[in-house]
């Protein structure tokens, strides 16, 4: 048998930190499912658009259409909170701690704002889940996308909760990072109903 | 020799080997390797296959004389939905994912998959989820009849009027299978991407994962298509909102559309691991190289770009206009393009080969055939024209059970025999073997094949009862049917006594090339000691070129 | 040597040409009669699809059939083959070749669709652009046929749970027959009452979704008289196996003397197996008791067709 000269940048990747790779591949996993569960979106969507170009009849009977101002408001608070998030983030990168929670808090706080919002939409509508083809897929899209944003509050929650554990957070934190990449998709899920259902009548 | 190194490479740890017989308690346990997973995938799998076989066989004895004489029509029509849905999502998707969840780690050179847990959650969910499929069958009104489509209206109907019904616990089955592959798939692509060892380029990587990778991208942008379809049917079965109503206003060829942007990629999900595996075997039984690698590797990556234009297909009888006929006409003959390359391939593979007909060889080879002939009856049903004539008869029935049962479960166990002595560290017996081989395939044959003149001469699938004209070739296609489930009987009859006490296996039987055989049979807990470095591309039969430098600087050739 | 391989290479590839063009005739056998101007179009498709089929299936299982023959190692070789990792040239031929077929039976089967032009009016204009529209076509043998045809109102196709009822609306009269004229398009307008049920003939090898909420416009040239088996092509529940008539294809004179009589004759409850079934359900041997939407009641029609009436 022969020898062979193995290439050193091979056993240089070998002992690359374990634990670093590991959020890594979290990281990568996590985006992956993002992607697949933008598809879930992405056919709520396609469904809404075909029954609304086959539909004679598209809004409920005496309903003018969906008010405007409310969700405007409740829009912006929202997309606003993606920079927020983003703020909390940089404040964790330097080590300031109780920068990061205060604009955690915030960000939360606007999340909640978000579900009010909805919630009081919701109370208002002349119309019901079961109320043909408008109401059940604007029920489904605003209510699937409320799911989101309430998982997104809930996983900020547990990463708040998790900053209290000394140290926890040294290392940089992939709970952090996907909670916020998460809330990201949940803002851009956001723009693109919002456009199709309040703005595109 | 390099045996030494082998030694060092695999075994020594002194951990439990997960495939050997004697902690069979293991894989009854919430374990988090992959190797203990991939078993108990395949054997939980396997349990399902059985149970979805004898509906099968029932369904087979209605059909064996043209009254609907020996179960009631209401129990037909639940036996085929459930027998197809059994199939699909307890059978075939959790067997190739048990063999690729085996697998793809010690064909990559990793220790386990890149998320261990949720790889175990991902499978202890079918269980759950089957056992619901299950449960179906007992709540009033049976299981779900409405085909494993559940195309609405018709889904929708609700006799019992029970808010529990079939209907509903067959869409919570289906969605849990969904959680669970999506789990999976995410699990399967990321391990693929990340978890490499070094050296193994994606032009080194064995054509099994290319092709799991493959299949698993088509599970993470189809299956969200379908569980958006299940989820505004259960709202329509459930609270009465009408997405896919008609009396409501709802459009019942957008669920359709839903089910088949799936669901006919769900059919490249099932064929192409077993691509894989044929890429695999034929090299190992040929003595060659696996012809034209990269362009068989690449043909899978098109195949599953293509399968996501291609659903209409389904739909040239529907309530779909001519344009969408036309064009999904054309995408649907595209897709035999890259198929046909990888025919080609493997049979130039063969070709000049010194060929060992070992049973895992014989599948593969009766696999391709059957394949074959699938893909030939495939382009037909792609000409719209005369699927208009066949769509929805036996014809079509036939065509994918040549796939499924043809292709896939012959490719299934020829997987199983080749992998065998790596699993469990024993040889599994050869007469056996053969002896199943040839009942699979007669059987395959004759159950499915008299079911292409039936759907020529216009007998529509789904039926309890038929006209009299169709009785000869549904008797043949009973007798076939009968055999099949005769064939599995040697198969477990060889499993079981060989995995008790059989002739223990070395670590590589066949004399194969590839990081799973250079490691002790079963493999050892986390699979390598070391992390091999790879220096060479798959398949070097024929070449004396080293797959793996070994850790000691010495090379460890596949001969050893 | 080499030259002696080329002579049998050729002529094997005839002797499979022949095989494969024998076996295409025979596709023709293997179909219902031709009983309308569609089953001409679509049999000499399936012909055409079964010759390449044939000789693409015996060219790959006849290679292997010789390796598996001829090319086993013995016991105790343990040699390996020669290390062919490819061939650029012959990857880039069955490449080639394959697609250009797919494009040549693409085509085909597209003028084929065209000329048959079976879903109506409303769908044509979809095809407007670019599209022959079949009537228009000069190749079709469908239109000359049609040419001295007074336009008629569609005859209506109601589907339901289970049974098929067809109206002709001019003369007033319901049928659970269909008759038809021979020679003449016929033209239906497909509508289902419940779920999706699909409008089958085989004899006329045309198929069609019947969809609920929705009117299809379909048609399509009867060219053989006598009696066919219509069936229901899409799954539709309990009793879907049993929703079944037949298509009478006649004569105009014939037709049109049906069409009197039938038209005298008072509305009566037609032969329905689903119903009859469903009233005594649980004979068979397994019955769990599981639960049926209910049929609906036999339709009342002028004509009430029979099971007992023969078919081709």
């Amino acid at each position: 048998m022969s020898t062979v000269d193995i290439d050193p940048t091979l056993n240089a990747h070998a002992v690359h930190s374990v634990a670093h790779e590991e959020d890594d591949h979290r990281m990568f996993g996590f985006i992956v499912f993002l992607l697949s569960e933008s598809i879930i979106f992405l056919s709520f969507f396609v469904g809404y658009i075909v029954y609304k170009t086959n539909a004679a009849e598209w809004l409920p009977t005496g309903f003018e259409g969906l008010e405007i101002r409310e969700p405007l408001i409740n829009t912006i608070v929202l997309v606003s909170s993606s920079f927020v998030i983003y703020a909390a983030e940089r404040f964790l990168h330097k080590d300031n701690l109780w920068g990061f929670r205060a604009f955690w808090l915030l960000t939360m706080a606007m999340g909640s704002f978000f579900l009010y919002g909805q919630a009081v939409e919701w109370m208002n509508l002349p119309f019901g889940f079961t109320s043909g083809v408008f109401g059940g897929s604007f029920y489904l899209l605003t209510g699937f996308h409320g799911l989101h944003v309430m998982t997104g509050v809930l996983l900020q929650g547990i990463m708040l909760g998790r900053s209290f554990i000394p140290g926890n957070y040294d290392g940089g934190e992939f709970g952090v990072a996907s909670t916020s990449l998460f809330w990201h998709f949940v803002d851009v899920i956001w723009i693109v109903l919002f456009l199709l259902i309040y703005i595109g009548r | 020799m390099s045996n030494a190194s082998l030694e060092a490479l695999g075994t020594g740890r002194g951990q439990p080997q997960p495939g050997a017989p004697d902690n069979w308690q293991r894989f009854f346990s919430f374990s988090t390797d992959h190797k203990v997973i991939g078993i108990q995938y395949i054997v939980t799998a396997f349990f399902f296959f059985l149970i979805g076989g004898l509906l099968a066989m029932v369904i087979r004895g209605e059909l064996i004389t043209p009254d609907a004489d020996l179960v009631d029509r209401t129990v037909y029509n639940g036996l085929f939905t459930m027998h197809g849905t059994i199939m699909l999502f307890m059978w075939t998707f959790p067997v190739l994912n048990g063999l690729a969840n085996y697998l793809v780690p010690l064909m990559i050179g990793a220790r386990d998959m890149a998320f261990p847990r949720l790889n175990a959650v991902a499978f202890w969910l079918v269980p759950i989820f089957g056992t619901i499929l299950m449960a179906s069958f007992f709540v009033p009104g049976g299981p779900s009849q409405s085909g494993w489509w559940a195309y609405p209206p018709m889904s929708l109907q609700n006799p019992t009027g029970n808010l529990i019904n079939g209907q509903a616990l067959w869409l919570l089955a289906v969605a849990l299978s969904g959680v669970s592959s999506i789990m999976g798939a995410v699990n399967i692509v990321t391990t693929i991407f990340r978890m490499r060892a070094p050296g193994m380029g994606w032009f080194r990587m064995p054509a099994f994962c290319w092709t799991v990778l493959a299949a698993q991208m088509i599970q993470l942008f189809g299956l969200p298509a379908l569980t958006a379809g299940a989820v505004m049917l259960l709202f329509d079965l459930t609270v009465g909102t009408s997405f896919f109503n008609p009396e409501l206003g709802g459009d019942p060829v957008l669920y359709q559309h839903f089910f088949w942007f799936y669901s006919h990629p769900a059919v490249y999900v099932i064929i192409l691991p077993i691509f894989g595996v044929f890429s695999e075997i034929f090299p190992v039984y040929s003595r060659k190289p696996l012809f034209g690698y990269k362009v068989v590797v690449i043909s899978s990556v098109i195949i599953t770009a293509l399968s996501g234009v291609v659903w209409v297909h389904h739909m040239f009888a529907s309530g779909t206009p001519s344009w969408m006929r036309m064009l999904f006409m054309f995408s649907t003959m595209l897709i035999s393009v890259p198929t046909g390359i990888k025919v080609f391939a493997w049979v130039a593979t063969v070709w000049g080969g010194k060929l060992r007909l070992d049973t895992a060889m014989l599948f593969a080879l009766g696999g391709l055939i059957m394949f074959l002939f699938a893909g030939i009856t495939g382009i037909m049903l792609a000409a719209a024209p005369f699927d208009i004539h066949v769509n929805n008869t036996y014809f079509v029935v036939g065509h994918f059970h040549y796939v499924i049962y043809g292709a896939t479960v012959m490719g299934v166990y020829a997987a199983i025999y080749h992998w065998f002595p790596k699993m469990t560290g024993r040889m599994y017996y050869e007469g056996l073997g053969k002896l199943h081989f040839a009942l699979t395939f007669i059987g395959a044959n004759l159950n499915f094949f008299p079911m292409h003149p039936l759907g020529l001469m216009g007998m529509p699938r789904r039926v309890a009862s038929y006209d009299p004209e169709f009785a000869f070739w549904n008797v043949l296609a009973s007798l076939g049917g009968f055999l099949l489930g005769v064939s599995t009987l040697p198969f477990i009859l060889n499993v079981l006594s060989s995995w008790v006490q059989g002739k223990e296996a070395p670590d590589n039987p066949w004399r194969a090339i590839g990081l799973e055989w250079l490691v002790s049979s079963p493999p050892p807990h986390e699979n390598f000691d070391e992390i091999p470095v790879v220096v060479s591309a798959p398949y070097g039969y024929g070449t004396d070129e080293p797959l793996i430098a070994s850790p000691s600087g010495e090379l460890a050739s596949e001969h050893s | 040597m080499k030259r002696r391989n080329i002579v049998i290479l050729v002529g094997l590839a005839i002797a499979a040409a022949v095989i494969s063009l024998w076996v295409g005739q025979q596709a023709y056998t293997w179909m219902p009669p031709q009983a309308s101007a569609e089953s001409v179009l679509v049999d000499n498709l399936f012909s055409f699809l079964v010759t390449i089929g044939t000789f693409i299936f015996l060219g790959v299982t006849g290679t292997l059939l010789f390796s598996i023959l001829f090319q086993q190692s013995t016991k105790y070789d343990f040699s390996d083959g020669p290390p062919i990792e490819g061939n650029i040239t012959l990857e880039i031929v069955w490449t080639a070749i394959p697609f250009a077929l797919v494009i040549w039976i693409g085509t085909y089967s597209f003028q084929i669709y065209n000329q048959m032009g079976i879903l109506g009016p409303m769908e044509h204009s979809h095809l407007a652009m670019g599209m022959a529209i079949a009537d228009a076509a000069p190749l079709s043998p469908l239109s000359s046929d049609v040419a001295a045809e007074v336009p008629q109102p569609p005859i209506e196709v109601h589907a339901r749970q289970w049974a098929w009822e067809f109206r002709y609306p001019d003369q007033n009269v319901a049928s659970t027959e269909l008759h038809l004229p021979v020679n003449q398009r016929a033209t239906l307008l497909l509508s289902s009452d419940d779920v999706i049920h699909g409008f089958y003939v085989p004899a006329f090898r045309v198929k069609q979704d019947v969809v609920p909420g929705r009117e299809i416009n379909f048609e399509f040239t009867p060219i053989r008289e006598g009696r066919y088996r219509l069936r229901d092509s899409e799954y539709s529940g309990t009793y879907f196996a049993a929703n079944q008539t037949n298509v009478v294809v006649e004569s105009a004179d014939e037709y049109q003397q049906w069409l009197a009589i039938a038209a005298s004759q008072p509305p009566k409850a037609a032969e329905n197996p689903a119903f009859d079934e469903f009233t005594q359900a649980g004979q068979n041997p397994i019955s769990l008791g599981w639960q049926s939407v209910k049929p609906a009641p036999a339709p009342l029609v002028n004509y009430a067709s029979s099971e007992e009436d023969p078919h081709e």
